[in-house]
């Protein structure tokens, strides 16, 4: 979404969905590349946003037994502004998504993120008021780790993908790391993609049977039935 | 039962049974009776058997206040107060659920405040406890408290503007659209996320801000209203000396030392155990007044759970406390089955002892690693990761998942034990304790450890039991109060424990009484292992259990249980209960009400860490930066309990 955005339609830039920054491809920028890719990619600093279930697994996976230093991300950075890799662990809540907005804000390029867990990647089974459904309508999002939580092994085989994402970057192509200036602070979708992947309501189909917004086909408390009687007899 | 003026003051339930028992000669119903009259509406009796008490809700203070400081009631502890409603235009309930430590009695006060004059008077005066739970009351329901201190949005962010959700007429989803909730919450000012007075101590000019609760139309809470908070009595004098009559604001003007500091941390940060948010208002390094705020991870767990069926809820439950999830699991699969009036079996009952104090020990060991990262010892928190792989283990063997079990069942269990497991759940237990020593060994005489410890965040035990404080926290300020000796369930009165209390109630206390928990839930759990009987997990009760498949493909009234359990899960009879027990944090409370459906009308739990860190500003006050993290990590909180 954010690539469309920045690419003006009908170029053949955009038609190759990469922007063209004159350097051209040669031996020199692509060994460059690889050098750069390999430092970036074994030294990830990853800023912990931990909010709940999925924050204890996380702090499982750098403990003893799984040891997320084998891959050099030990070095948890609780500071945004050293670090490249952020990890949302957990449900995020509409009161809690600015704070989230700022810190990937605030992150330096290049950046990446992983959402770990149900809850960050879709709402999980909390489709209510007050959780935000995926944060990626909040930031962008690079890895989605499935599970409620996601073993230590899931989110390692998470990290493992943005390493391979890594690898496959060039310095010649900044598109993918592209924010545009004006989007501090924004969600990360438009309005219409955010209505579409959660619903107006929800993406939950019985939404307006459960909040009474709608009368109800199947009923199952004793009082709706009470009440629906009570409609017959009128 | 003889009941006064029953007509006036229905039941919340309508024409829930009362569950009998008698509790006429209870000294708390007949003092009230005789001293308050009519305005004690009806009696009742909980599922549980102790006595119910309706009163007038203009007179509940007066009844309250009474029930408090009169010697022969001593109700010295609020565990809670909690709102519910039945149906978008019924009154709503407010229930202060009262425990009298000298007398070991038991007791709610229920009172309903109609919908077109929600007004109630405020019991912060009595108990100090009182200012959080009446805040949520009214983030959640609307009910203005009159004479609080400090009434506005607690979980829900300052300037919410959909209403209440706990109302029955609140959708689920909010009331406005996914886009227009992200939109709301990305553009938010500073008003949406300071409190006014936090405004005002930096100099902040007083705003357009809106009415809380918006479009209900609630009046707006103004700086005048909000007095100081009381926070100095009964504690050694503050660095500098504030008079009542003088505002923090004059005193910014006056001070010749330089100006106090305003300091946010969080709600991310690495040292507050989630998303907990500290307003810091420093003199040099000492704190003079600490505001927290909450509910950055307010997930709605009340709510939803009205929206799940019985056995549906249990998955929820473990969400809220990630670090001992099990407890979890089994006091609401308790609190359900009081409401049944079912008793499971002797085998789901000494098991479920067994996976408790396996999930003290996975919440107190986390605590410990954690708090001593916080510290600055990094190596226990290696230690104690791997006794808690160890307990994971025995989970997963179990149940299939790590930390989100949702192990229990109503009437039972969601299996039988896997062959093995008890095996190793006994070399566990024997191998375990060599880890408590080894931790012992590195921290209780470390100078440092002592030293960024002792006297620390002292609190003495009264003081601890007006704010609420419940579980270790209560029990290292010298009182002994552990729910399962004062109202013993799943047969604990029948294992040989000891409760340990501390004596200076500091930060050290509340680090050495957890680690005797320990000691003495290895205690339980040899004994529960070793008197852990055959026979089978559920209840031979097919309105209730599933039946097993071998047989529901035999039998047509079994395979109709069955059906029928699937498409439309357990109906659990109308009434009402207010259950506890003891979890790794303090007092869990279910407060839980049926009206003979298939769901619940409401799911209130009563998250031990919500009050206690409602404490924490009194015990950081005067100390200095660096303790507010050791202080902070000696309550164990657990974020996801208290925003709920």
């Amino acid at each position: 979404m954010r690539k469309l955005d920045t690419i003006a339609p009908g170029t053949d830039a955009a038609a190759e969905g990469v922007v063209d920054t004159g350097i051209p491809r040669n031996w020199l920028t692509t060994r460059l590349d690889y050098v750069v890719n390999w430092a970036r990619r074994n030294s990830l600093w990853p800023m912990p946003f931990g909010t709940a279930c999925c924050a204890i697994e996380m702090m499982a996976a750098a403990a003893s037994k799984y040891d997320i230093g084998r891959f050099g991300m030990e070095r948890m950075s609780f500071s945004p502004r050293q670090a490249d890799l952020m990890i949302v662990a957990g449900r995020v809540t509409y009161k809690l998504a600015p704070v989230l907005r700022r810190i990937w804000d605030q992150m330096p390029q290049p950046k990446w993120c992983v959402s770990m867990g149900a809850c960050a990647s879709s709402g999980g089974m909390f489709d209510n008021y007050t959780i935000v459904q995926g944060i990626d309508t909040v930031v962008p999002v690079d890895v989605y780790v499935p599970g409620c939580p996601p073993r230590p092994e899931g989110l390692i085989y998470g990290l493992l993908m943005i390493q391979e994402k890594i690898k496959g970057e060039s310095l010649s192509n900044p598109s993918p790391r592209d924010e545009a200036q004006g989007a501090v602070g924004l969600p990360n979708l438009p309005p219409e993609t955010i209505e579409l992947v959660s619903q107006p309501f929800g993406n939950s189909t019985n939404q307006n049977r459960v909040s009474g917004l709608a009368p109800t086909s199947a009923l199952k408390r004793p009082r709706d039935r009470r009440e629906r009687r009570l409609e017959h007899d009128d | 039962m003889e009941s006064s003026v029953t007509e006036t003051a229905p039941h919340l339930v309508e024409g829930a049974p009362d569950p009998g028992g008698d509790v006429t000669e209870h000294p708390g119903v007949s003092a009230l009776r005789e001293r308050f009259g009519d305005a004690v509406h009806r009696v009742g009796c909980d599922a549980l058997g102790y006595p119910v008490v309706w009163v007038d809700s203009a007179r509940s203070v007066e009844v309250l206040e009474f029930l408090r400081r009169d010697p022969d009631q001593a109700y010295d502890l609020l565990a809670d107060v909690m709102g519910a409603q039945s149906g978008a235009e019924t009154p709503i309930q407010v229930w202060y659920q009262l425990w009298s430590m000298r007398h070991g009695r038991q007791l709610r006060v229920s009172c309903e405040v109609p919908l077109d004059d929600l007004e109630i008077g405020t019991v912060t005066h009595v108990w100090k406890t009182a200012n959080w739970l009446e805040r949520e009351v009214w983030d959640m329901f609307g009910v203005t408290f009159r004479g609080h201190p400090d009434l506005r949005r607690i979980l829900m962010p300052e300037n919410y503007e959909e209403g209440f959700p706990l109302r029955k007429d609140f959708p689920l989803r909010g009331r406005f659209s996914r886009s227009e909730q992200v939109r709301r919450s990305l553009t938010r000012g500073l008003e949406d996320v300071y409190a006014i007075e936090e405004l005002e101590l930096a100099g902040v000019p007083n705003s357009s801000r809106v009415a809380p609760g918006g479009a209900d139309g609630t009046a707006p809470v103004t700086a005048a209203d909000i007095g100081e908070l009381d926070t100095t009595e009964g504690r050694r004098p503050p660095l500098r000396d504030i008079e009542p009559d003088e505002s923090l604001g004059d005193l910014l003007e006056n001070s010749v030392e330089g100006e106090p500091m305003l300091i946010n941390m969080g709600p991310q940060h690495p040292a507050t155990h989630g998303v907990l948010r500290l307003v810091l208002q420093l003199d040099g390094e000492r704190i003079m007044r600490c505001i927290p705020h909450i509910g950055y991870l307010h997930t709605g767990f009340e709510k939803t759970c009205e929206f799940r069926e019985w056995n549906q809820v249990v998955p929820y439950t473990d969400r809220m406390d990630y670090l001992a999830p099990m407890l979890y699991n089994i006091g609401y699969a308790g609190a359900v089955e009081r409401l049944l009036g079912v008793e499971i079996t002797e085998r789901c009952r000494v098991l479920r002892v067994i996976l408790g104090e396996l999930n003290r020990l996975l919440g107190h060991l986390l605590w410990l690693g954690t708090t001593a990262i916080d510290i600055g010892a990094f190596s226990v928190f290696l230690y104690t990761f791997q006794e808690r792989e160890r307990i994971y283990n025995l989970h997963e063997a179990y149940t299939g998942g790590r930390i989100t079990t949702s192990v229990t069942r109503v009437g039972g269990m969601m299996a039988d034990l896997p062959a093995g497991w008890v095996d190793a759940a006994r070399e566990f237990v024997r191998t375990f304790p060599a880890t408590i020593d080894e931790v012992e060994r590195l921290l209780s005489r470390n100078a440092i450890w002592q030293g960024r410890t002792m006297n620390i965040g002292v609190m003495s035990g009264e003081e601890a039991i007006d704010w609420g404080l419940t579980g270790p926290n209560l029990r290292a300020s010298g009182v002994a109060y552990d729910v399962r000796k004062a109202r013993p369930y799943l047969g604990y009165d029948e294992y040989d424990f000891d409760v340990p209390v501390g004596v200076h109630g500091d930060v050290y206390d509340r680090y050495l009484v957890r680690i005797e928990e320990m000691r003495q839930s290895v205690r339980i759990l040899e004994q529960a292992l070793e008197r852990f009987p055959d026979g089978p997990i559920n209840i031979d009760d097919y309105r209730v259990v599933l039946p097993p498949k071998s047989e529901a493909m035999g039998s047509i009234d079994t395979m109709i249980s069955h059906f029928k359990l699937v498409m439309e899960g357990i109906r659990v009879p109308a009434g009402e209960t207010w259950y506890s027990i003891e979890s790794s944090k303090g007092e869990l409370g279910f407060g839980i009400i049926s009206d003979g459906g298939t769901k619940p009308v409401r799911c209130r739990f009563r998250g031990p860490s919500f009050i206690n860190i409602a404490a924490l500003p009194v015990m950081v006050e005067d100390e200095l930066v660096a303790d507010v993290i050791a202080i902070n990590a000696s309550l164990d909180v657990v974020l996801g309990e208290i925003d709920r």
